[in-house]
């Protein structure tokens, strides 16, 4: 089973990965409550997308199957997986459960 | 105007419209944003421009009729940056997406406009142009545009070395590819799911 603690640091490292290709002014703080997408959104489409690869390819990795983050069933979510660090990371948790 | 803008012409091609975004066909009156954009550190792996506004009203004037270069605007009319297709080629089938950049970082967080303005852009090619084939290159250091855009539906084809020199260094360019078939059946649902999401 996928401890919660395990998929963070996946996120976290999604999101400093990619502060390290941003300039300084782009850079933004990495906590559970950082906005990802939608209102008071710290990413731009194109820093999300590099963040889900990140997340899909290492928690795939951890689980030991593929699992995507832009399927219909995580794009029609009532709160987006993508709303904030931590909605992101009970989504994960509840794809993992069900995998398991 | 030549073959093409006449071929164009007759397909009605201009400004397109999306759900956050518009794209519009640049202007000269444009070239005092776009030079902005364009001396920023963002555009550091595009090719080296203008330096001037004069400089930049005579680029965007001089763009030949194989070229389509749009303004990327929110709905609001605010432009916020830019893209373009060039190199289209009505015989082969094929383009090139180009000169792919965000200007205006503040405005576009929280909003697909990126993922937008590419599927707007694919949409004239494959829809409107009917072309088979979109290619282009992305210097190897801009590794955040060659993520985006093999997850958006380009392959990588190939490497040409040395190919830019960038802040005084060269850097190899990432070839990438989209044939008509990957857009339709991957990359257009895709973005799709991502803008309405």
């Amino acid at each position: 089973m996928i401890q919660e603690t395990a998929v963070l640091e996946v996120i976290f490292k999604a999101l400093n990965n990619l502060n390290d290709e941003l300039n300084d002014s782009d850079k933004f703080e990495v906590n559970e409550n950082t906005c990802l997408f939608g209102a008071n959104a710290e990413l731009d489409s194109l820093s999300l997308v590099s963040v889900i690869v990140d997340v899909e390819g290492d928690i795939s990795d951890l689980l030991g199957h593929s699992i995507s983050l832009t399927d219909d069933r995580a794009m029609s979510q009532e709160i987006s997986p993508f709303s904030n660090v931590k909605s992101l990371l009970d989504y994960i948790v509840v794809l993992a459960v069900e995998g398991a | 105007m030549g073959m093409i803008m006449s071929d164009i012409g007759e397909k009605k091609l201009g400004n397109e419209e999306g759900r956050w975004i518009n794209l519009r066909l640049i202007q000269e009156s444009d070239a005092a944003i776009t030079l902005k954009w364009r001396l920023k550190d963002r555009a550091k792996f595009l090719n080296t421009g203008s330096s001037t506004e004069k400089e930049q009203a005579d680029w965007i004037k001089s763009r030949p009729s194989t070229e389509f270069n749009y303004i990327i605007e929110l709905k609001s009319g605010e432009p916020v940056g830019m893209l373009s297709l060039i190199d289209i080629d009505i015989k082969n089938l094929h383009a090139e997406t180009a000169r792919f950049l965000i200007g205006e970082e503040d405005l576009v967080k929280g909003v697909p406009v990126a993922v937008e303005a590419m599927k707007l852009l694919y949409q004239v090619a494959f829809d409107k142009l009917k072309l088979k084939r979109l290619y282009g290159t992305v210097a190897s250091k801009n590794k955040l545009m060659i993520k985006w855009q093999k997850y958006l539906g380009m392959k990588e084809e190939g490497v040409l070395r040395q190919h830019y020199f960038i802040n005084n260094e060269w850097q190899d360019a990432i070839a990438l590819g989209l044939l008509d078939s990957e857009y339709f059946e991957g990359a257009l649902p895709k973005m799709n799911r991502l803008i309405n999401a």
